[in-house]
Order: structure tokens, then sequence, then C-alpha cells
């Protein structure tokens, strides 16, 4: 039916629309796009900068050690059109980041997205294949 | 507010409203409520081969009538958007971890081939593994680049037509009152372009560039005597076909053409908004830890010293 | 009244009405038309104060009505200590946007596009573009703009812009003179003369100022034959600077 066909077709282009349009140099120059990460710690402070957001969390290891890790997400505009404002990712709210790893070993990761609490999950607007 | 309750009710009133756009945007993202992203409806031309859309685009718009402006000028005001592939690399190229992938957007030549020199070929390797790309930077990108992949508002007057970008909040003005160029002695990132209309077709001459943004990622590059001419046709109420031609003697072997859609934003209430992003760029300084440097410029005289030194060293 | 000081006080009057009643060309959509390329001729961007010389410094008469700015009194430490880290805590001095009213009076033209609606003011100076909206609503919530978010209307010849969602990095000038992200300006552009705008801007910060205080001054247009905008990136030299420096 041709409407469906047009939801479709204007979904599957949606979908391509929300890649990151200021995707500078390649993803994989500076993360390991085969090595996805894990991460559930406690935000200790979000930057809303361009060209990349960067919410900084504090991760406790196997040994009950703080290790600080600094996660990239998309643009402040990317994720204010979603509706997202910085209330929502408040300082010592605990959160579940997927993302890869960074390729100079450092402890940073580009989010492909995080988990809150409540359960919403905040697309990192990073990833274009998502 | 809950968020699935927000979708609950967003698909509700879009049920109710029958937008059938709505309820895509409704289901879109991981249930969050997106209340401005940009909206781009299908053109009657395939999207997806340059060569295509340049054919089609062309024949198209024989019959079709764009908006007017009040004094009779093709309107090209409105939001736009551009697609990613040329940013990634001119020519044909795969899917990788790294690029999305596509189809050459070289129209001219038909093999869709950068006509580089060699000595040229041996200097974008060089600026591939070196050089930080100015996009990264938050520098802008010159003509056509800055028009490849953004996200776009065109302002358009009796005078000028302002191509504004929000990435970088990149600018270029683009004066159709016919005057003059600016002196040769001036350089500038986004050039200096002169406009006019043939019939429903916006025609672009770009020079003065500085020579300091590359054409792609994969270090494409021209020099300050480069002139780009553009054609600019709307041939679908939605689709502007954008045509760019390059011509850089010292560099490439003949002129060449690269054509892409520019596709409207039909999105309500859409705004550009401000993107500080030099003012929070860390990522450069990641790059040139990892030691990418920026990149120099390369001008007509730096080209015609490199170009005879290449010569020089094939003849031993 | 003898016939000359009445010719006199006639021609004081038409002056003054002339510069009162100005009534601008219009654009096709019928607004007064505030196109063009303009620049600020005055010393603001050193200091919106009235100011004495130093060296590089020219002196200065302030664009502050009544010459104070009413800091809260913990903000005045604050402006001092500014002052003294100028020299590296200018947003300037990195290449970074200046922010609202600044761009107005920095050393470089601008130039003003004008739709039905929409005004795009773009200047020089590292590309920055206002876009001065005559639609839509500030954003709600903590959204926060280097140049702000400017949303307008038009009051018969003057065009009046309301500016919120600012972050807290700019300065006012070079001098130290700051805000925080609470600022609200609210700006006037008036046409007064084929070659004149005057601009009036009310400045309001609960959080920096006990009251809100103004600023005025006039925009010149650049009446020079083919006078056109150019660029100064500064960003883009001061990384090849650093680059020749590592």
């Amino acid at each position: 039916m041709k409407a469906r066909h047009h939801v479709a077709i204007v979904a599957l282009m949606l979908v391509i629309r929300l890649m990151p349009t200021h995707a500078h140099h390649s993803l994989s120059v500076e993360f390991d796009t085969d090595k996805t990460v894990t991460l559930t710690g406690t935000i200790t402070e979000m930057k809303w900068s361009n060209p990349h957001g960067w919410l900084y969390i504090d991760v406790k290891d196997a040994q009950g050690d703080i290790q600080k890790w600094a996660v990239e997400f998309a643009s402040p505009n990317q994720l204010y059109r979603r509706g997202w404002r910085r209330e929502d990712l408040p300082v010592n709210a605990s959160v579940v980041v997927n993302g890869y790893r960074s390729r100079d070993n450092s402890a940073r990761i580009s989010a492909t997205d995080v988990k809150l609490p409540d359960g919403r999950t905040l697309f990192a607007g990073n990833n274009e294949k998502q | 507010m809950s968020c699935g309750s927000v979708v609950r009710v967003m698909l509700l009133a879009a049920i109710v409203a029958g937008g059938w756009r709505s309820v895509v945007i409704a289901q879109q993202a991981s249930g969050a409520a997106i209340p401005s992203l940009p909206t781009r409806p299908d053109s009657v031309c395939p999207d997806d081969n340059p060569i295509a859309v340049r054919a089609c685009g062309r024949e198209r718009a024989n019959t079709f009538t764009p908006p007017k402006t009040p004094d009779g000028k093709p309107d090209f005001s409105g939001f736009w958007g551009g697609s990613q592939v040329a940013h990634e690399n001119l020519e044909a190229h795969v899917r990788t971890p790294d690029d999305n992938g596509g189809p050459s957007v070289i129209v001219d030549p038909p093999d869709g081939k950068v006509p580089i020199q060699p000595w040229a070929e041996v200097k974008r390797l060089e600026n591939r593994a070196r050089y930080i790309d100015q996009n990264a930077q938050c520098f802008q990108s010159g003509v056509p680049r800055h028009l490849y992949m953004g996200t776009y508002q065109f302002l358009q007057t009796p005078a000028y037509l302002v191509q504004l970008s929000e990435e970088t909040n990149a600018v270029r003005i683009i004066a159709l009152d016919g005057r003059p160029h600016v002196g040769k002695d001036i350089v500038l990132w986004q050039g200096d372009s002169r406009g006019h209309f043939e019939g429903n077709t916006l025609v672009v001459e770009t020079t003065n560039q500085n020579g300091m943004p590359r054409l792609d990622q994969q270090g494409h590059f021209y020099t300050d005597a480069a002139t780009v001419t553009e054609r600019f046709t709307m041939f679908d109420p939605n689709t502007i076909l954008y045509e760019a031609t390059i011509d850089d003697p010292l560099v490439y072997t003949r002129p060449f053409t690269i054509a892409i859609g520019l596709h409207r934003n039909t999105r309500q209430g859409y705004e550009l908004w401000e993107e500080s992003c030099y003012e929070g760029e860390s990522n450069a300084t990641h790059l040139l830890n990892l030691g990418y440097r920026n990149y120099p410029g390369f001008s007509a005289k730096d080209a015609q010293i490199a170009k005879e030194a290449y010569e020089r060293s094939r003849t031993r | 009244m003898k016939p000359a000081l009445a010719l006199l006080v006639f021609a004081i009057l038409s002056v003054t009405a002339y510069a009162q009643s100005y009534r601008a060309p219009r654009t096709p959509a019928g607004q007064p038309d505030l196109q063009g390329i303009w620049q600020a001729v005055n010393t603001a961007v050193w200091n919106i104060q009235d100011h004495s010389a130093s060296l590089g410094v020219p002196a200065g008469q302030g664009i502050v009505d009544g010459n104070e700015i009413p800091y809260r009194q913990e903000a005045l430490a604050k402006r001092r200590e500014n002052y003294r880290n100028r020299a590296t805590e200018d947003p300037e001095r990195r290449c970074f946007m200046v922010g609202t009213p600044r761009i107005l009076y920095m050393p470089y033209p601008f130039q003003i596009v004008q739709t039905r609606d929409q005004i795009a003011i773009i200047s020089e100076y590292v590309h920055t573009v206002r876009s001065i909206r005559l639609t839509g609503q500030h954003p709600a919530g903590s959204v926060q703009w280097w140049m702000g978010d400017s949303r307008a209307r038009w009051e018969g010849e003057t065009l009046v812009v309301d500016v919120r969602n600012f972050t807290d990095q700019t300065w006012f000038d070079r001098s130290g003179n700051y805000h925080s992200d609470a600022l609200h300006v609210v700006e006037r552009f008036t046409r007064t003369s084929p070659d004149h705008i005057q601009y009036e801007a009310t400045i309001e910060d609960p959080k920096t100022f006990t009251r809100p205080w103004k600023i005025s001054m006039p925009l010149y247009r650049r009446v020079e034959t083919n006078v056109q905008l150019l660029e100064y990136e500064c960003q883009a030299y001061l990384e090849a600077e650093r680059d020749a420096r590592r």
C-alpha cells in the first residue's frame, strides 16, 4: 500500500538522516569500532560542548578502585533536538554506557548509547550506522 | 511525563491527525520525543547515483517551474540537507567502519575518477597521511565542499544568496548584483562568489579561494588558482540538482564536475542553531597527539614548484 | 519672535525632527530595510566605559548610559580579576565567539541580510552569524549558546530584539566586563539616516548586576564602492601559530 511504502522509505531516510552531519575525522581513526565496551558508572560531569558532548563517569573496577572515564557524545544541538536537556544527565546519576574503546588506550569511549536508571536510553548520536 | 507515555500520546495524536510522517517520527530513536529533526521527502529522481540524478534532474528541470521571488527569480530560500558520501571520498568507495561508502560523485569525466596529475597524486597521499581534516578543526570547508553534507539554510534577497550551515556556523555569501570579484591578493576560505541566473538555474563563479580546505577526506586538494563554477537547479519542489566544476590546471589534467542532490527539509518550524565548534574542540588535540598536523595550504606557486620537482625526479 | 531667531528655531527643530522620523526604504516584504555592510566606530571593544589610552589602546568615551555598570558587590571582584587576567582569559584571545552585543562593536564590519522572517547579522570576525528570528520562541529549558537566541518584532521603524539563552563564557569587552548565563539583552535597531543605524541595548542579569543598564551607539554604513565582507578566520591563524611551536 502506498502509504506504508512511504512510511518505510521515510523511516529509512530518517534513520540515515539521524547520522551526525558533523562527522569530521573518521570515527575509527580514534576509536576501535571492533572493540565494544560496556561501562557502569556515576556521572561526575556532563560537558555540553561541540562538536561532541562529553560525559565524565566514575567506574568502579574489580578491586573497588575508581577509574575516571570520558564518554564522547554527539553535538549538543543533536541532543537538544531530541528533547534532552542538561537536567537529564545530572551529577551522581548512575548510568550504563555502551561504546567503542579509544585506540590510544586512554580511558575514553565513543558512546553508542547511554541507559539511565529510569530505563530511558539516550541515543548518543555518534555512530552513523545506528 | 515519562518517555514511554510521551511516545504513546504522540502516536495517538498522530493517528488522530492521520499524519503518517509524525507516526514515523514518534517511532524513532528509542522512544524519545524528537521535536525538530529534519524531514526529507522523496525526490522524483533516484537519489543514490549522481550520474542518474544529474540526467534525471536536468530533464525534469525543463518542465518544472520553481517557486519564484517577488522579482521573478527562482527562489532557493529554505532549509536544505546534503549527503555524507562526497565528504568521505569524491570517488566510488566501499563501506568500512570508517566510511558509509557510496558511488563516485564525479559525473565528468564519465569514469568517475578525479583527473589528477601524477605529481598531485603523490601530494594527495601525503595530505591524507599527515594532516588533520579542516572539518575536524572546525574550520570552514570552501567551495564546493561546504555544500556536501551539512544542514543548511539559504536566505535569498535580490542582491545576495546567503548559505548558512549549522556545522561550525559556516557561511557563504554569493553576490547576485553583478559586482566584480575582489582583487587577486585577497584569498578567502569560502572564496569569493558571484552568481547570475540563466533561466531557472543559478550559476555561481567562485575564485580567490585560499587552497586551505581539502575536497574530501582522501586529501584531494586545490590551489588558490582554482575556479569553481556551480549550477543550482531545482527540478522538483524539494530537490536541487547541485553541480560543481572544479578547474585547477596545475593540479588536474582537466576540469571535472561533481553532482549532488540537495534535499529540502520540510520540517515545520525547523531552525538552524548555533554550533560553537571551535570553542569546545577537543578532537583536534587528540589527533595532534597522534601526530597529525594542520594543513598549511597550497598555493599556485607551491604547486608549480612541486610539479617541476616531480618531473625532474622522473627524468633521472 | 524675530525672523532670524524663528528661522534658527525652525532649523533646529527640522534637524531633530529629521533624525527622529527618518523613514527607511522598505524591503520587498515591506519592512524598514536594515541591509548593508555596517560597522561601529568607537573603542567599546577595549572598554565599554570611558577610558584613557595606554600602549596599543586608544582612549574612548564609553557607550554605557551614565558610564556606570551596576555590578553586585561579589561580581565586582570577579570583574577586577578578569581585568588582571585579560591577556589570556578574554575569549577573543582564544578566537572564540565574543557574544552579544560585543559582536556589533568588534573592529570588523558585519553584513545584515534581511528576509520577512529572519534577519542574519554576519560578522567578518570568525564568520559569526546571528540569526534573528521574527518567528518562534526562545527554546525552553537550559539551552545555552555563545551568541544567545534572538527573537524580534518590528515596532514602527525599530527592530526590537529579545536575546536570551546565553552561556557565561563571553565578556562585554577586552577589559573584563562580563555576565552570567542569566543574561538577557533587549536591543533596538533604528535607521536614522541613509547611512546610520542607532543601536541601543538594555542589559539585564540579576546574578551579576543590581539593576538593568543601557548602552547605545551609532552604526555606520560602509559606503565604499563594492565594499564587501572578507574574513578574519582567527582560529586558523591561532592553530597555525601553535603548529609552528610544536
